[in-house]
């Protein structure tokens, strides 16, 4: 292999090696901003030697892969972070919204219960007066719209959830379905011993948009992947996806089924994760406790109605429909039972000048009414949770924000492609082309040399 | 070490977050609140229901207390009447009283004295916004009846109920004194020892007696005059304590949930800093590229 063509061969093959790098800069400059592109490298290796006698001279240079620069563990921990992402977002979302029934103190459930007592109050001052007595009724009547406007918000925001469940397990089944699709294009290429690294980098951002939507387990298997939730739940096994389905139940909202299993209680994170939390958890106690504190609040108010008389002298009844039993439902369903204002039971004797019954329903302002507490005191610890549970998930989200921003950061050092590093390398590769161009004139005029030996 | 080659995203996110900064400085800044949503203080928002509670119940505190002012006065002002017509009385009696008048004197003195019989009993039977005053807490019923039969020839109507009214957290004070305990108490009964005079005078016999009689009901009416008295210094007390608290709550309101002002401008202007600088960055760094340099 020695001699001039062999000289030749090894020029070439240098040539060869230069445009092929230079062809892998000019792929990396062009995917510079390509989301989830993984620059490559071109890996060069000396040609096997040719031994002659004693001498062993080289074969020139060979690309022998191309190679792609990333990080499978900061993959996995990206993939991680953005399952909790996805689950934050989705919570905060749905907490923000929640917490529009329970800020501002000049409306909602607490200023009616404020207004309720207020409207006592100002009636004991004038006991049998009409006007006041009908603004007893309509502070009461105020009072259990606000119980009735909060539960039907929240239950429509439940509803809501309950849609983007079954879009978001939509968008899951499509992206397995894709993810399946393009671990044959993979298993394919490298059957043949081609490079996939295109087809990885899609794979990889695919697996990172499903992260983001619910908790997955990735496992590399001798054939490509297999992605399962943190469960078990298999979502892609190699080439084939396994699509998730919804089912609506008895409770009136959707569960997430593989197969025929129901897993909605096993998805913990990813945005399905989070719209289910918020669909099953948050919102059903925060029902839970209006419904307990509308409960305590209309049966304590009832007791002390019936202990009076009204204008003409009767006992007192009821003044709201009293709750369901269990209290579920009680306060959607909260109504008046009175509607004529001289029904309001304010006189203690049955005299139509006394109020002595009104202090008997004022006094309800200060009675333990739903969890051992006061009405106000029981509903203030609802706005403090709400509130505190938003600003928390609000900090979670920020920080695992951040977090995801730095394991980018990182991704990006190993994996993104600079610029500057690009523009340095084609001028090696470009002087190292000219080089080898060089080489073969020179060899060109030996041959020449050659040729014309002994013309003269 | 590789850093990072485009750290633009970055740049981006700090803007997004100075952005936000702005926005927040600058809502406090126009609306003037800081808690507006109960995830910006769940504690503040929690004590602002509270505060909103106390001070629903102040305002109200204070207006029940010009209401019963209003009653205590009229109240008040026609116990007055009622001592004047009394004192009117007592004077004519001890005219009558003097032996050298005629019997047509004393007729005119008897008739003057029904006359303020009459006003009594108008005076008992005082309304205020159409319900009545000394009733108890039967205010629809007419308190003073003439009923001949009785010994008075007036009979009460009304009963001996007090209403109350709250004006302070655990402070009830008396809106009202029942006309039984005014007017027809037993052993100072007006419209009784009223009568006990006239028939005094007509009978000429026994008038000093009568007059002794009377004169205790008038000190007695006199001493009810004490509860309104006291009733509308209470009042006046109390509504002053009030204004006070209501200040308090207000300031408290405040603290809790106002903006403070100048920390909200001075983060606007930071917040501004960082955005520019921020802007600035990104601009250079776009310039700043190896390809630029070959040539």
């Amino acid at each position: 292999m020695s001699g001039l063509y062999g000289s030749l061969s090894v020029a070439l093959s240098a040539l060869r090696a230069s445009q092929q790098s230079l062809e892998t800069s000019a792929n990396n400059v062009a995917n510079a901003n390509t989301p989830g592109f993984t620059r490559q490298r071109p890996v060069l290796v000396p040609g096997d030697p040719v031994v002659l006698g004693r001498l062993s001279f080289g074969t020139g240079v060979v690309v022998e892969k191309l190679q792609s620069l990333r990080d499978p563990i900061l993959e996995l921990r990206l993939n991680q972070e953005s399952q909790s992402q996805g689950k934050l977002d989705s919570v905060l979302s749905a907490l923000q919204q929640i917490q529009v029934n329970f800020s501002g103190t000049d409306s909602g459930i607490g200023d009616a219960i404020s207004k309720f007592f207020d409207s006592l109050q100002q009636l004991s001052t004038d006991a049998s007066n009409p006007s006041l007595r009908q603004g007893v009724l309509t502070a009461a009547g105020n009072l259990a719209s606000a119980f009735n406007i909060t539960a039907k918000n929240l239950q429509n925001q439940r509803s809501n959830l309950d849609l983007n469940v079954v879009e978001t397990v939509g968008e899951i089944n499509t992206l397995t379905a894709q993810i399946a699709g393009v671990n044959q294009q993979i298993a394919d290429l490298e059957n043949v011993h081609q490079d996939a690294s295109a087809f990885v980098d899609k794979r990889t951002t695919l697996i990172r948009q499903l992260s983001n939507l619910i908790d997955v387990s990735v496992i590399q298997t001798e054939h490509g992947i297999t992605l399962t939730t943190a469960s078990g739940t298999p979502l892609v096994a190699e080439m084939r996806s396994f699509p998730l389905s919804t089912l609506i139940g008895s409770g009136g909202t959707h569960g997430v089924f593989s197969g025929t299993a129901d897993i909605s209680s096993s998805i913990a994170s990813g945005k399905l994760g989070g719209l289910l939390a918020a669909r099953d958890q948050t919102i059903p106690s925060l029902q839970n406790n209006l419904d307990q504190l509308a409960t305590g609040l209309a049966t304590a108010l009832n007791t002390a109605h019936r202990a009076g008389f009204d204008l003409n002298g009767n006992p007192g009844g009821d003044l709201f429909v009293p709750p369901p039993t269990g209290g579920a439902g009680a306060a959607g369903a909260l109504s008046l039972a009175i509607t004529d204002p001289s029904q309001v039971a304010a006189s203690s004797d049955g005299t139509p000048g006394s109020n002595g019954n009104l202090a008997v329903l004022s006094a309800v302002h200060d009675q333990t009414v739903a969890g051992g507490q006061t009405p106000l005191d029981f509903y203030s610890n609802i706005v403090f949770q709400v509130g505190s549970d938003t600003a928390n998930t609000s900090a979670d989200l920020d920080a695992s924000d951040l977090i995801l921003q730095q394991l980018e950061d990182q991704r990006s050092s190993i994996s993104g492609v600079s610029l500057d590093e690009e523009a340095a390398n084609m001028v090696r590769y470009q002087t190292a082309y000219q080089a080898a161009a060089r080489v073969v004139t020179t060899i060109n005029q030996m041959l020449d040399d050659v040729v014309n030996l002994g013309r003269y | 070490m590789r850093v990072n080659p485009n750290p633009v995203p970055d740049l981006l996110a700090a803007l997004s977050r100075t952005r936000q900064d702005t926005q927040d400085a600058l809502f406090q800044l126009s609306s003037g609140r800081k808690v507006n949503e109960p995830s910006d203080d769940p504690a503040a928002a929690a004590l602002l229901i509270d505060n909103h509670d106390r001070t629903t119940f102040v305002t109200r505190y204070q207006q029940s207390l010009t209401s019963m002012q209003g009653q205590y006065q009229t109240a008040d002002s026609t116990l007055n009447s009622v001592v004047l017509a009394l004192q009117r009385a007592l004077t004519l009696g001890v005219q009558g009283g003097n032996g050298t008048l005629s019997d047509q004197d004393r007729a005119s003195i008897v008739n003057e004295l029904q006359g303020i019989q009459d006003q009594l009993l108008s005076l008992a039977n005082t309304t205020f916004q159409g319900r009545y005053l000394f009733a108890g807490t039967k205010t629809d019923t007419l308190p003073f009846a003439v009923d001949s039969t009785t010994a008075s020839g007036v009979r009460y109507d009304g009963n001996d109920a007090v209403n109350t009214v709250q004006i302070g957290d655990g402070y009830r004070l008396a809106a009202n004194k029942p006309g039984s305990q005014i007017f027809v108490a037993p052993g100072h009964d007006v419209f009784l020892a009223m009568k006990g005079l006239v028939q005094a005078l007509q009978a000429n016999t026994g008038i000093d007696t009568a007059i002794g009689t009377l004169r205790d009901a008038f000190n007695y009416v006199s001493g009810q005059r004490v509860f309104y008295g006291n009733s509308m210094n209470q009042a006046q007390a109390q509504s002053t304590y009030l204004g006070t608290a209501q200040l308090q709550l207000s300031q408290q309101e405040n603290t809790l949930g106002g903006a403070d002002i100048e920390a909200a401008a001075s983060r606007l202007v930071n917040s501004q800093n960082a955005a520019n600088a921020t802007l600035a960055a990104i601009g250079r760094i776009s310039q700043l590229s190896l390809f630029d340099y070959l040539q």
